[in-house]
């Protein structure tokens, strides 16, 4: 068998006829896409994309400072939370610079180490983004395939929710939510401890953007699935008799990679913006959590006073946002030629 | 068609419907005490009781969803420590916190979140369908290279991180503030100047792409060639015959931006400090005020609702390839 599978996979690449498998143009020229995966071959163009591995190795230096935050705190000899109140002075104001002692300087006021802050604040970022991203593509994918796949009355209500979910104002919600479910996890809100709270409010805020984040991606698989359901292969599954779960995760699912990595790729960005930004509002995470969100937020009032407080969360922000979105869009046209610049 | 408008509506409706349910399960039936949280630190279990049998939440939950409902359609009172307070419909439920139906509040800010929303898309539709244009006429060079980058570098810097630094570092602009248009046009148009282009920057840079995109399109159809080898100029061909083809996807995807905008200027009102319905929401946040809050999403459901569905119709009549059903 093998041979003629190639000699076919030969005779086809004069006249590419599938535009995924097979993209045209000077896209592919470099890259051998003979006894390749779809996936392989898109990879491979990935390992080729000068901007695709330096935006990846940005993100990659983020994680890590996310998970050695204790040693590298360690390193500079301070943790996130020692008020170092003698560095301060009556008004508020730090009296040291940056130095040996305190890399990124001391918070104004409270006089808590800015670098150690810092490196522990990528990591609430990391986890929500992450762990939203997780939930979300997992039951937007398997919602997507079980409408999409089973049509009928299933397929009816699943969408109507689908429609409703993704016609809700997400932000508005976003607000309100956490408030009635810090009142059911904590009870009464006035007695419950600073950590307590914090901790709820960590919890909703994945609970929230779970909630909102899943419908688009299932959106959008249902329609693949749609598609994918009347071609021969599936057919031939079922014919064989194929059981449902096997034909919609060993069949369906390896189809679907494209559009999921590059859902996944587009939504962890995303999510790390919400995540600071609804932190920045007050909404999202709370104090003692270090979050960049939370230093921007106190530190927009010191702007002036002290310039490298507020634009060293921002600066990491932004640098890590900018950095996954560009991966993203890379991505994404590794995976999909029709979208390339 | 009637029969898509009407399915439309139904499925508008339903959807609205199970939302002001399901808020209000949320916000009500969960333990979350709000006469306890209205009532404050220093209070008694007498007043605690008052506010309670006020709100209706001495009885039924069913009960108060219907009374709830009801006093959306024909208004409902209220008594706070003896005073009745009419709430005329659509009553949203009173805000204890700030002493005033829900639905006053709410009218007082949507008019701030509708100016901010307007003025910032007038900015960025200029600003975004004429770069796309012309980036489509000039495709390939570095021109158009520098536009498409700086739309990917504008759009990944987070929205509330570039509003800031605006409201910081751009004291050049005026200072900001909500002032009615009706008073003096002049102060409201200043006022709301460095909202305006924020959202008019950095929305410009998803609207110089989607132009772009579906100019390129519109200007290798056939008809466009036509009109070139009739003769016409270039600038005719691209602005009068290409420009109007290649809006109508631009169009739709800018009746649901601004739908989404309609309930989610938060960070602009937050940063700029305009009392909008996002500031409004967040303040009630921040107090435990559950019928603001509730109303404001509310509201916003509806207004997304509204906006998708008046989306969806004129799509229709924009569009006749589009299948109905």
């Amino acid at each position: 068998m093998e041979p003629l599978i190639e000699e076919a996979e030969l005779s086809r690449k004069g006249a590419p006829t599938d535009p995924i498998g097979a993209p045209t143009g000077e896209s592919v020229k470099k890259v051998d896409t003979r006894r390749k995966s779809p996936t392989q071959i898109a990879l491979a163009r990935l390992r080729k994309d000068k901007v695709a591995v330096i935006c990846g190795s940005i993100f990659l230096f983020f994680v890590l400072i996310a998970i050695f935050a204790p040693l590298l705190a360690k390193l500079e000899g301070q943790d996130p939370t020692t008020l170092n109140q003698n560095l301060i002075d009556q008004y508020g104001f730090p009296t040291v610079a940056p130095n040996g002692e305190h890399w990124f300087g001391v918070e104004p006021r409270l006089g808590r180490d800015l670098f150690a802050r810092w490196v522990y604040g990528a990591r609430p970022s990391l986890i929500v983004a992450g762990s939203v991203t997780v939930i979300t593509t997992i039951i937007g994918v398997i919602v997507g395939l079980v409408a999409g796949f089973l049509g009928g009355w299933i397929d009816r209500i699943l969408s109507w929710f689908i429609d409703f979910v993704l016609s809700l104002p997400y932000l508005l919600f976003a607000i309100a939510v956490p408030a009635a479910l810090l009142a059911v996890f904590v009870g009464n809100t006035e007695n419950a401890g600073n950590d307590e709270v914090a901790q709820v409010r960590f919890y909703s805020l994945i609970i929230v953007l779970s909630f909102f984040g899943w419908a688009s991606l299932a959106r959008l698989i249902r329609g693949e699935v749609l598609g994918l359901r009347e071609r021969e292969f599936i057919a031939a599954a079922k014919v064989l008799g194929v059981p449902t779960r096997k034909v919609l995760f060993k069949e369906l699912l390896p189809n679907l990679v494209a559009p999921i990595v590059i859902s996944v790729s587009m939504a962890l960005p995303a999510y790390i913006v919400t995540e600071a930004g609804l932190t920045y509002l007050g909404v999202g995470l709370t104090e003692p959590t270090p979050s960049w969100g939370l230093t921007i937020a106190a530190a927009q009032n010191w702007y002036r006073a002290d310039p490298l407080y507020l634009w060293i969360p921002v600066a990491a922000i932004t640098i890590l946002v900018l950095a996954l979105s560009l991966l993203g869009d890379s991505i994404r046209d590794a995976f999909d030629p029709r979208t390339r610049r | 068609m009637l029969l898509y408008i009407l399915k439309r509506v139904l499925s508008a409706i339903s959807v609205v419907i199970v939302t002001l349910v399901a808020s209000f399960a949320l916000f009500f039936f969960a333990p979350t005490d709000p006469a306890g949280v209205i009532c404050g630190p220093r209070c008694t279990p007498e007043r605690v009781a008052d506010i309670e049998a006020s709100l209706g939440l001495d009885q039924p939950k069913v009960e108060q969803i219907a009374l709830y409902m009801k006093g959306i359609v024909v208004g409902r009172e209220y008594s706070t420590g003896g005073v009745v307070r009419h709430c005329d419909a659509p009553c949203l439920g009173y805000s204890y916190t700030l002493g005033q139906p829900v639905t006053k509040l709410i009218g007082a800010a949507l008019p701030v979140t509708v100016s901010i929303v307007l003025g910032g898309a007038v900015v960025y539709l200029i600003v975004g369908i004429l770069s796309g244009t012309i980036a489509a006429q000039v495709r390939g060079t570095s021109l158009d290279r520098f536009v498409v980058g700086t739309t990917l570098v504008v759009q990944a810097i987070p929205y509330f991180v570039f509003a800031l630094l605006i409201a910081l570092y751009a004291t050049f602009l005026p200072d900001s503030g909500y002032h009615p248009f009706l008073d003096n046009p002049l102060t409201w148009a200043s006022g709301l100047l460095a909202a305006w282009l924020t959202i008019g920057v950095t929305n410009a840079a998803s609207y110089t792409r989607y132009s772009r995109a579906s100019m390129i399109e519109a200007l290798g159809q056939d008809f466009v060639r036509t009109a070139t080898s009739k003769g016409i100029s270039r600038r005719r061909v691209v602005y009068r015959h290409g420009l109007r083809a290649g809006l109508t996807p631009v169009v739709t995807i800018f009746g649901i931006d601004l739908a989404f905008q309609l309930t989610g200027a938060i960070f602009t009102e937050s940063i700029f400090n305009l009392p909008g319905l996002g500031l409004l929401t967040l303040r009630a946040f921040g107090q435990y005020d559950l019928p603001v809050l509730m109303g404001g999403v509310l509201i916003g459901s509806a207004v997304l609702v509204v906006m998708n569905l008046v989306v969806d119709i004129v799509y229709t009549f924009l569009d006749p390839r589009v299948r109905l059903g």
